[in-house]
């Protein structure tokens, strides 16, 4: 329960409309796209950095743990307050303050969301390249705080390469500039460690970012594999004939067929996987690489490879890929979406080993993912209501993450580590490594109050890999839910905070 | 030149031990190429593994010596003078490319490759990186680890990015002797925090590199480079600009976007990059991409640079074209070697910047009795050398009395330089670093993370030094 008098404080720099105490308000504050969740003591939404500051100087003279929060549609529990404590929703400052077309920079506040970015930048013949598929509502301060990335991304890189300058709040309250407009600022580069700390350095009050200008064109195909290996194996010779496509997905049979229910994207329900693939550039580089990568799928015996003929088409063909989540939701009552990233030349194995342990748990795992940059998201279908099949799912995600790292690759690609991996960060990094990172955060964050207990393992040294705990069965589901399960995952849920859109 | 820090024969036993005894020198005629700014180390040792250089450096904690990690040794200069230098630790022995898969476009390496090597490897799988464009001698010593730490960019930087964009991780060894690691193997990660963006660029002030994973990438079925001249003066500055702001405005896809100002097409073109012609300005555009595409840019370049007169525009051929990209990618030590004594700025500059401070960087020169070279890079930062004429006693002074003023005309239009090449005797005159920013707070606590006993390349980043000169 927060110290009335806190409250009281909270409201007297951001009034009364601008501080929510009440459990009824909070509960809609407790989850993001996970279904991890925390409840906290209050959520109050700044208009302004002097705001945000005067709540950091609040929080530390009252001890209060902070969150910073865009739209909650992490997929890592980042925005979750943990600990309880300060929610710090930017819901109110969420405006563009410029668009500088000439130097191809924007200014922003952290609420704003991606997409609106995007098409405010549009008339100028300018976009913001990253582009999660949340990108309708997740917000540029989540970007940042996650380094998110999306299908496009494979081309023109995650938020990190992206962003110029930040203005930061110290959880002290002290406010900083890192980097700024330019290209580059002399010294270290505190900008480039900023983005991705999850919201554990600082709160983020204002963003400047680079724009990219549009490309005069685009050509989206959607390559038909009967094998699998054949979808796979095209990745690579793509990669190998030196074409880097601004986008390159894939789908699995059973994924593509819940999808085509859903969405009716136009993908064939009879096959084993596509390949949405996408160039862009001048149009005779688009024409000749098109030109090749059909080939390549054919030599790898695509069965078909149709080109979208107009913008209807490729919207369409996307809307099926970002709405899968979506379109599992309705199949099943709970799924986990996993972030693993491989080499991409390991993308036939890997998808190999995922089958087994999907034979050897009796689980249902649906294959969606960035396979240009070996980013995979397998979905595993599971009922949370059933404790034992919860606790199959939680195995054989763990067993996926680490069959990823095995082959060389990472917890994860873009959804962050948060509070879901953060005990699984041994897998890849010492003591030694880890102990660096959180004396690094310190000296941001020098009492781990903002954002507590995210990121990095919280117990020291043990040696192991700890276990987190049990998410919270959604309301009506049964209980007696086994602890200590570990997840590589996020999950979404049908019945309770379903995302509706896939990374 | 001096002999800085404290040493005993028991140091150098222990050092030997560490490295083995003919790994370590300490004779005065072995150790003049190990100075830095004429301040030589006790010793140098030549590690060859991450093992080592912790041992060296929980030696080094322990005995508070101070330590200056370097490679190929060509960009030493860089940053103030040591405030203590005791042991060179060269990385050279470290010099294997650690893992490779073209496939994966990924690659691991050693810091102690040499870029050239690195070059040749990578262009039998028709791959590069875009760091280092150079082939002379002199860019034969540069280093892998070197380059990254010094953040080195090429001419192409326009296309690719800078080595924050392409750097995937990194292993390291801490100032306390703590071997660590960041980042990942794979071209997309975001498992932990970044440390290894803050190495990049950091000369070996927090860390000693012994591992950087790139994303490496493809080299298109076709290149060519462009050059389009203007004549010298305002009013072919005016035309370049206006060029440079079409070619942004359009879809054309470049890979390289560098503006040469006249006093730097004299540089070049004393080196052999006479492609340039002296005292013009000159726009050097290149293109990748299937041969239709290339086409189509030398096409659309063409057309631009007729409404862009006065002007005359070349498609260069493939040898001439190299050559010119790799003379841009040694500018500042072209510069340096023919004007001794000259400085040269660095700082970001946007589009809508550029014009106003080559004005600055060109007004400062005359006023102050010097030459002016600028390259403008990937549009966004400019190299401004400031050279003395030769045989002039004052010059050094009006070197520096430049240096100041273009720091504090700069920085009242936002724009924060450094002073990337120099001689000592300006340093000792003045800082090289712009006036501490809102992040200097933090970038001291970072130090002190990673260099708890402040052993690793003291004084070379501070803004000012020791007896608080300027």
């Amino acid at each position: 329960m927060m110290d009335a008098k806190l409250i009281r404080e909270l409201e007297k720099v951001l009034g009364p409309s601008g501080v929510l105490s009440r459990a009824e308000d909070l509960q809609l504050y407790e989850y993001d796209g996970s279904v991890e969740e925390g409840r906290p003591e209050c959520v109050v939404f700044p208009r302004n950095t002097e705001q945000v500051a005067a709540i950091a100087r609040l929080a530390k003279r009252f001890g209060a743990p902070l969150v910073g929060r865009g739209a909650g549609t992490g997929l890592s529990g980042g925005a979750i307050a943990r600990r309880g404590g300060i929610t710090v929703a930017f819901s109110r400052m969420n405006r563009i303050l410029q668009i500088d077309a000439a130097n191809l920079r924007a200014v922003v506040q952290p609420g704003v969301v991606n997409l609106d970015l995007s098409r405010a930048a549009e008339p100028y013949g300018l976009y913001f390249a990253p582009d999660p598929s949340s990108q309708k509502a997740c917000t540029i301060g989540g970007n940042v705080a996650e380094n998110s990335g999306g299908p496009h991304t494979l081309a023109y890189g995650v938020t990190a390469n992206h962003v110029t300058g930040v203005e930061i709040v110290l959880p002290e309250g002290e406010i900083a500039r890192l980097g700024g407009v330019g290209a580059e600022t002399p010294g270290y580069d505190l900008t480039g460690l900023f983005v991705g700390s999850e919201g554990t350095f600082a709160l983020i009050t204002e963003i400047t970012v680079r724009l990219m200008r549009l490309p005069e064109q685009v050509a989206t195909l959607l390559a038909v594999f009967d094998r699998v290996e054949n979808a796979t194996e095209s990745v690579v010779e793509i990669t190998a004939r030196g074409i880097t496509p601004a986008a390159c997905e894939m789908l699995d049979g059973w994924t593509l067929r819940a999808v085509e229910e859903f969405v009716h994207a136009g993908f064939p329900k009879d096959c084993a996987a596509v390949l949405l693939l996408e160039v862009e550039g001048v149009r005779e580089a688009v024409a000749e690489q098109a030109a090749e990568i059909a080939d390549v799928c054919r030599q790898h015996g695509a069965r078909e490879v149709r080109r979208a003929k107009d913008a209807a088409e490729r919207d369409l063909l996307w809307k099926g890929r970002k709405n899968a989540f979506g379109a599992i939701g309705r199949l099943s009552p709970s799924y986990y979406v996993l972030d693993g990233v491989i080499p991409r030349t390991r993308l036939t194995a890997t998808l190999r080993r995922i089958t087994e342990i999907s034979e050897q748990y009796g689980l249902r795992i649906g294959n969606i993912f960035h396979a240009g940059d070996g980013n995979l998201h397998p979905l595993i279908l599971f009922d949370q209501r059933k404790p034992e099949e919860f606790e199959r799912t939680v195995k054989a995600a763990g067993e996926i993450i680490e069959f990823c790292v095995s082959m060389g690759g990472t917890l994860t690609g873009e959804h962050g580590v948060g509070m879901e991996k953060n005990e699984l960060m041994r897998l890849m990094f010492s003591e030694e490594d880890l102990e660096l990172m959180r004396q690094v955060r310190a000296v941001f964050n020098p009492d781990g109050r903002l954002n507590p207990d995210k990121v990095l393992p919280l117990g020291k040294g043990c040696g192991e890999t700890r276990l987190r705990p049990l998410p919270t069965a959604p309301s009506g589901a049964s209980s007696g839910a086994p602890s200590g399960a570990p997840s590589g995952a996020s999950a979404g849920t049908a019945s309770g905070s379903a995302p509706t859109t896939a990374p | 030149m001096s002999q800085a820090g404290t040493w005993s024969t028991s140091a150098a036993a222990r050092l030997a031990e560490i490295v083995g005894a003919e790994h370590v020198r300490n004779d005065p005629q072995s150790l003049l190429p190990y100075q830095v700014d004429e301040v030589v180390p006790a010793a140098a040792v030549l590690p060859e593994s991450a093992e080592e250089i912790a041992e060296v450096m929980r030696f080094a904690s322990a005995e508070r010596l101070a330590v200056i990690p370097m490679g190929g040794r060509s960009r030493l200069g860089i940053g103030m003078p040591p405030a203590k230098y005791d042991v060179a630790l060269d990385v050279s022995r470290m010099n294997r490319v650690l893992a490779y898969d073209p496939c994966d476009l990924t690659l691991g390496v050693a810091p102690g490759v040499r870029c050239v090597d690195l070059a040749r490897q990578l262009a039998a799988e028709r791959q590069f990186l875009p760091l280092v464009m150079g082939n002379s001698e002199f860019a034969a010593r540069d280093t892998v680890g070197g380059m990254v730490a010094a953040r080195t960019d090429s001419p192409l930087r326009y296309g690719y990015g800078s080595a924050r964009d392409f750097v995937l991780g990194m292993e390291l060894v801490t100032g306390a002797g703590t071997i660590s690691k960041s980042g990942g193997r794979v071209v997309k990660n975001v498992t932990g925090y970044d440390l290894h963006k803050l190495l990049i660029g950091s000369l070996g002030t927090l860390a000693v590199i012994t591992r950087i994973n790139f994303r490496t990438f493809q080299v298109a079925p076709e290149q060519r480079t462009f050059l389009a001249t203007f004549p010298g003066g305002a009013v072919g500055l005016e035309a370049a600009l206006a060029f440079c702001k079409k070619l942004a405005e359009s879809q054309l896809q470049l890979r390289v976007l560098e503006l040469v100002s006249g006093g730097a097409a004299q540089v070049l073109a004393a080196s052999g990059g006479a492609l340039c012609p002296a005292e013009s300005w000159c726009v050097v555009t290149s293109a990748a991409g299937p041969s239709a595409a290339v086409e189509r840019h030398r096409r659309d370049l063409e057309e631009m640079t007729r409404s862009a007169r006065p002007c005359e525009f070349f498609a260069l051929q493939d040898t001439d074209g190299d050559a010119l990209l790799a003379v841009l990618g040694e500018f500042p030590r072209l510069v340096m070697e023919t004007f001794p004594g000259a400085a040269i700025l660095r700082m970001a500059a946007l589009p809508t910047d550029t014009a106003g401070l080559l004005q600055i960087v060109s007004e400062t020169a005359e006023r102050n009795g010097l030459a002016e070279a600028c390259l403008v890079r990937a549009a966004g930062v400019l190299h401004a050398g400031l050279l003395p004429p030769a045989g002039d006693a004052e010059a050094p002074a009006r070197v520096i009395r430049a240096c100041r003023e273009l720091m504090s005309a700069s920085a009242a239009r936002g724009v924060r330089p450094m002073i990337e090449w120099c001689s000592t005797e300006l340093k000792r005159a003045m800082s090289v670093w712009p006036p501490a920013d809102g992040g200097a707070k933090i970038a001291e606590r970072l130090k002190g993370v990673f260099d708890p006993q402040g052993i690793l390349a003291p004084g070379r980043m501070a803004a000012r030094d020791s007896k608080g000169r300027d």
